[in-house]
């Protein structure tokens, strides 16, 4: 072994020093000696980590301690100048690199010879990229760089875990050419040739550059650091304009990290919860199941879990979101641009995605509070190509309920979920996910009826690149949810419900990045639904319950779809899309018809048919168009406007204000069609302060047809004939949404205002009965005003607080207005449906979140979370009811959070 | 669901906090709606129909009789029957004798011109009750009905009861005022034992349709507390029982959950109550009611504090004491007359019990006394022992 050293570099090199390494890791090693000489180390971290360099020296030159540390190695050193390249089987030869002057100003030769042989043998392969000083060369090497475009694509990934980054831009300022990376983490750019600079951006991540030469197609993998949230104010550069710059609009994209930083009243994020901290998300209570988006109802959200649907995303009927925040990773919400893939709901996308498991190294992190804990490990099956990861959570909270009063002492509730994901990579064109999740939530009121729901969704994605340009993704997945309620307190009666929905999933989606101008989707996709609506069975040898079952419905919904990304000028954009949606509704089934213009009802039946197994019932297709444009005013400031259709072909069977557990879904038969909505959106976007405040102003209106509202007191559960308890309303909704984002410096978070109202109609008197005379009537999560603020403040690096507002109009109610005697007793009556409101809603947590210490190189890193819900104490109206006590009507207000609620959270890394 | 929530409440505060009285702020328009109730007896009994309107919820009578209305029940045959104005609101007719075989309506004709007009209804038998029973549980008595149905045909139920009992005032008062004197209580002026009663004021509705056999097994009808003085000695019900068509059984679900179960956010929204009966004058004047034509059946039984368990102790609804009242009690070397301060006067609120007799003298030196509440049980009830009482 030698080393040839540059004869400038040995004169100017007496640097003298005197080292004191004890297996040193490569990091270690050059900080010190880049403090000592001054010179600056140029070295590929990954390389080296497997070097411990020990070596003592007093008062040597550094060329005697680099040999000295390299002697017997693979490793090599050459000083040039104030600089020292650290390389691995092979060293560099400081010459320049031909036909670099064809582009390039003479003072970037220096730095451009760096790494000149580097890739020369890798054509093929993608160059990994992992610091931003380096050129990287892209393509097959050519004295002359021909002229034109070439396609550069690959990966932008976690340097940490190697997890692929979504949503990442990538931008070219030179030509303001930039593309976001899709939920692989995936990207591909057309670019000129030559010489080129990219910025890269992330969420949550440390933005980065890349410079490249580009001689042809090529690959590129970038690698970006985990943002170390500073005391200094955080550089932000001008490109930093996604909520600007993009297509979409009212999307609203949150990180883990950002839903961490808010209180909630157990202590454990809650995905669910800070969703609704976002403009234009409502609910009708605090702790309840689901969400309404500008004015659709819960069951109009799509909640995807990696692609999954899920049909009931919380634990203990709405106080915890079945989201584990361990394993997530971010959430995009879609309240209006709603991407040509998605389809089957009216209101809007909810996106959760999992991280993907660490690919070099284990590590793991646990939580444990008051009522839950939680157990994540993740790590590599093969380093660099397979990882795991997995996440766990339980209650146990039983305890808590040994210490109440007798009437609800003999309760138990308890639930967990479990994720399990894989994601390895087969080779340069090939990766394989495979996500799984598990929830169950068992509920017994006093040891006499039980309930019990749970999740399960398992599926499997191959994602292929055909070339640079084109890539497909394949999945094909199961979604299942079922509940059941028993009760054995008394023998003859004692009874269980079952009911299930299952989906089987199959969908093919191919993403072409056709030329600088035009990003193409297309698929198609098809979902297989078995709906079980109900049955009720003996529950015990002396039940005399008689078996009862709603026959089990079958459906096919497929669609395909085409989109396309066109960047008109730098200026314009526009995305179109269509999707055109096809519904099946197939046998065995038996099916009434009724007489045409006449109420649902038994006695105008005018036939029922019987049906084969997979035979079609009836159809129902139509296309959804999927429609928006931006226009950039100037650097910071843009327009947007969109118009959307779509279709719904399953419904939430639900008489309720609130989401109940035992509501049951049906799906389009002859007699209720699907559900069709429109919406058309103008916003108005700006960036301010270097970029770091986001504002947008949002107006949105929106229509509804066929939304299934009930008749008075429908029965949902086990009614065969559910088309007898239905009816047909039209809703409309328009609302106007502000948000302002801080999104760096020590002082981050937002606040939001929305005004909005939502109204449902039934005036088809055919129905056989007009709710309010036929007139609107505001919807149940119909609440004009809305306004969140949250924000955090770091102190530092250890310690920061948050605080979070939230008010909003109280939600409509039905109120009693006068009163009679009937059987004996005092009763009410109602006034017209939603004519009144609850008292307004108002709310202020404040949490405190303390890290352990920072240092690298210890086992374990540990946080805890302190904090107070609803800190005013202010007692919000859960729901109020009347009853009749002793022959009077008193009122009554459910206050669940009616006091601080202190908790505490104690967070472990490993 | 509400418990649910409930439940999760007292976990988190303390089950006092959760659930606080509520008085939203309402328009004060009187809707004044026609409330119509009652059955059309096809059994042997009477036939009696209430009207009233409803009224605002500030109100504090919540009855508003509605008068001098024509009620009249009609066969589908056109034979009309006319029910006799009791006064109060209440119209009535005896026995009518009606025939299984016709669907009979009510019509009714206000005051204020308005014609009302219920559905046909076909004749629906009600099936006699097997027994009434009852269970023991751990804080006092839960009180069933059983029945069937051999022919499958009535499925739907209801019921509603009379509870009547005799109880005791804490203390037996053997001596009573005249205005100036007292002396001995005659026992047709006892107070000591008494008779009291409570209708049922829920809707107790039951259903076999989920069943293979039309069966109600301890349907339940009525929890007494184990420290009631319902129970204190004998207690008696009278249940009532109706068959319903299931329409009028939806009619009931949905009146019962929309005024005693209802505002929870699991529970249904309130929706509107559509009776069988609407108005002919204005087909838009909402009206409240049903009007069901049937036989009721009724049992009555009794059941004595003996058939109950010894640990259960009742619990006097007042805090009772007794204390002396002397002829002459010295005070500062005055003598004070008790009796004549206390006890003479008939409109005084302390009852003399027994004599005070310092022995061995025989002489009456004043009368123990207490409380009206603690001594006089017609307060509470009656002293007049009821016909059916055995």
């Amino acid at each position: 072994m030698f080393f040839l050293k540059l004869a400038s570099a040995q004169d100017g090199n007496k640097k003298i020093i005197s080292v004191n390494f004890q297996q040193a890791k490569i990091e270690q090693f050059v900080s010190e000696l880049e403090s000592k000489t001054g010179y600056h180390f140029y070295y590929n971290p990954t390389q080296f980590d497997s070097l411990k360099v020990t070596v003592q020296a007093t008062e040597k030159p550094l060329e005697t301690v680099l040999n000295m540390a390299f002697t017997n190695t693979d490793f090599h050193y050459t000083i040039t100048q104030q600089q020292v390249f650290l390389t691995k089987g092979r060293r560099v030869i400081p010459e320049l690199a031909s036909g670099l002057f064809n582009t390039q100003p003479a003072d970037a030769a220096k730095q451009t010879n760096i790494v000149a042989d580097y890739t020369d043998e890798k054509e093929k392969k993608a160059v990994e990229a992992t610091t931003e000083n380096k050129l990287y060369e892209i393509g097959i090497k050519t004295n002359n760089i021909k002229s034109g475009t070439a396609n550069l694509a690959g990966y932008v990934r976690n340097v940490k875990s190697g997890e692929g980054l979504i949503g990442a831009s990538i931008y070219n300022p030179d030509t303001k050419i930039g593309i976001a990376t899709d939920q692989f983490g995936y990207y591909s750019l057309t670019l000129p040739r030559g010489r080129q600079t990219l910025i890269i951006k992330g969420l949550g991540m440390r933005d980065t550059k890349r410079k490249i030469v580009l001689y042809s197609d090529g690959k590129l993998n970038i690698e970006m650091q985990e943002q170390v949230t500073s005391l200094k104010e955080v550089q932000i550069s001008a490109e930093k304009v996604a909520n600007v710059r993009s297509v979409e609009m009212g999307v609203n994209k949150l990180d883990i990290k950002s839903i961490k930083q808010i209180p909630t009243a157990f202590g454990e994020a809650d995905v669910l919860r800070v969703v609704l901290t976002l403009p234009g998300v409502q609910s009708v209570g605090e702790a309840t199941t689901g969400f309404n988006v500008r004015g659709g109802s819960a069951d109009q959200n799509l909640i995807l879990l990696n692609d999954a649907t899920i049909y009931n995303p919380s634990h203990f009927f709405g106080f915890f979101s079945a989201f584990n925040p361990d394993i997530v990773k971010n959430i995009e919400l879609y309240k209006s641009t709603i991407p040509e893939k998605y389809g089957g709901r009216l209101s809007s996308v909810l996106d959760v995605t999992d991280r993907e498991g660490n690919k070099k190294i284990f590590t793991g992190s646990a939580g444990i509070g008051l009522l839950t804990s939680r157990l994540n490990v993740e790590g590599p099956i093969i380093k660099d190509k397979t990882s795991f990861i997995f996440g766990a959570r339980t209650s146990y909270s039983d305890w808590l309920l040994q210490l109440l009063p007798e009437a609800y002492k003999h309760s138990s509730a308890s639930f967990y979920d479990i994720n399990f994901d894989i994601s390895h990579q087969i080779d340069d064109k090939n990766n394989i996910y495979i996500t799984t999740y598990i929830s169950n939530d068992k509920f017994r009121l006093n040891s006499d009826t039980a309930y019990g729901y749970s999740n399960k969704n398992g599926n499997i994605k191959w994602k292929h690149n055909f070339s640079n340009k084109l890539y497909s993704v394949f999945t094909v997945g199961i979604d299942d949810y079922q509940y059941s309620i028993a009760s054995t307190a008394n023998p003859v009666d004692a009874y269980k419900v079952n009911f299930s929905v299952k989906q089987t999933n199959f969908k093919a989606d191919f993403n072409y990045y056709l030329n600088t101008k035009n990003t193409l989707n297309f698929g198609l996709s098809s979902i297989y639904y078995t709906l079980n609506p109900g049955d009720d069975e003996p529950n015990g040898s002396k039940s005399l319950v008689a078996p009862d079952a709603v026959p089990v419905e079958q459906a096919l919904e497929s669609a395909l779809y085409l989109g396309d990304k066109y960047d008109v000028t730098p200026d314009l954009s526009i995305s179109a899309g269509i999707r055109y949606s096809l519904y099946n509704y197939l046998g065995p089934q038996t099916v009434d018809h009724y007489a045409p213009n006449l109420p649902k009802e038994p006695v105008n039946v005018v036939d029922s048919i019987t049906y084969k197994k997979n035979q079609v019932i009836n159809t129902y297709h139509g296309p959804e168009i999927r429609l928006s444009a931006r226009y950039n005013l100037n650097e910071d400031l843009s327009i947007k406007a969109a118009y959307n259709t779509l279709r719904q072909y399953i419904h939430l069977l639900s008489n309720t204000t609130a989401i109940s557990p035992t509501d049951t879904y049906k799906l389009s038969d002859p007699n209720i069609k699907p559900q069709f909505g429109q919406q058309v959106s103008l916003g108005i976007y700006k960036n301010a302060k270097a970029n770091t405040i986001e504002t947008s102003v949002e107006v949105y209106y929106k229509k509804i047809d066929d939304y299934l509202d009930y008749k008075s007191g429908a029965t949902l559960l086990l009614n065969q004939h559910i088309e007898q308890a239905v009816i047909n309303t039209q809703g409309k909704a328009y609302g106007v949404e502000f948000l302002i984002r801080k999104t760096a410096g020590k002082l981050n978070g937002w606040a939001s205002y929305t005004y909005s109202r939502t109204f449902l109609k039934q005036d088809d008197p055919n129905a056989g009965e007009l709710i309010n005379s036929g007139n609107f009537y505001p919807a149940n999560y119909d609440k004009p005003h809305d306004f969140n603020f949250t924000g955090n403040y770091r102190f530092s690096h250890r310690f920061s607080v948050s605080l979070d507002m939230t008010y909003s109009t109280g939600r409509p109610i039905t109120l009693p207005i006068a009163k009679y005697e009937y059987d004996g007793s005092e009763r009410v009556y109602y006034s017209d449906r939603n004519a009144y409101r609850i008292p307004d809603y108002f709310r202020t947590d404040f949490s405190m979140n303390i890290e352990g210490n920072h240092r690298v190189h210890q086992l374990t890193h540990n946080s805890w979370t302190i904090g107070v819900y609803n800190l005013t104490g202010r007692a919000n109206a859960y729901s109020t009811f009347f009853t009749e006590q002793g022959g009077a009507i008193n009122g009554y207000k459910l206050s669940i959070f009616a006091r601080p609620i202190p908790f505490v959270n104690y967070n472990i890394r490993f | 669901m509400k418990n649910i929530s409930f439940l999760i409440c007292a976990v988190l505060i303390g089950a006092m906090g959760c659930k606080v009285p509520y008085t939203p702020k309402i328009s004060a328009v009187n809707s004044n709606i026609l409330v119509v109730e009652g059955v059309i007896n096809t059994g042997n009994d009477s036939t009696v129909i209430k009207l009233s309107r409803t009224v605002t919820l500030t109100t504090t009578s919540s009855v508003k009789p509605e008068v001098n209305a024509v009620v009249t029940v009609e066969s589908s045959q056109g034979v009309v029957y006319t029910l006799n104005d009791l006064g109060n609101g209440n119209y009535s007719a005896g026995v009518l004798n009606l025939d299984n075989t016709q669907q009979y309506h009510l019509r009714i004709k206000t005051q204020d011109g308005a014609q009302y007009l219920s559905d046909f209804e076909t004749v629906k038998n009600t099936p006699p009750i097997d027994s009434i029973g009852y269970t023991i549980q751990a804080n006092g008595l839960q009180v069933y009905a059983n029945t069937h149905d051999p022919n499958n045909a009535t499925r739907y139920y209801r019921w509603d009861y009379a509870e009547t009992w005799q109880f005791h005032a804490k203390y037996e008062s053997d001596y009573v005022s005249d205005g100036t004197k007292i002396v001995a209580r005659q026992p047709a002026n006892q107070v000591y034992t008494c008779f009291s009663n409570n209708y049922s004021s829920t809707i107790v509705l039951g259903s076999s349709a989920a069943l293979k056999q039309d069966v109600i097994y301890q349907q339940p009808l009525t929890q007494v507390v184990s420290t009631s003085e319902k129970l204190e000695n004998r207690y008696s019900i009278l249940v009532k029982q109706y068959a319903l068509t299931k329409d009028e059984f939806d009619f009931w679900t949905n009146l019962k959950k929309n005024t005693e179960q209802l505002g929870g956010i699991f529970d249904p929204q309130p929706s509107n109550i559509n009776g069988n009966i609407h108005c002919t004058t204005n087909p838009k004047t909402p009206v409240i009611g049903w009007i069901a034509v049937t036989n009721v059946q009724e049992k009555r039984v009794f059941i004595d504090n003996s058939k109950l368990p010894s640990a259960w102790v009742t619990s006097y609804p007042y805090d009772c004491s007794t204390d002396s009242n002397l002829f002459c009690r010295e005070e500062q070397g005055q003598c004070l007359n008790d009796v004549l301060q206390n006890l003479i006067p008939l409109n005084s609120d302390i009852i003399p019990l027994t004599t005070i007799i310092v022995a061995p003298s025989p002489a009456v030196v004043g009368y123990t006394g207490s409380s009206v509440e603690c001594s006089d049980c017609t307060i509470r009830g009656t002293t007049v022992q009821p016909a059916f009482w055995r």
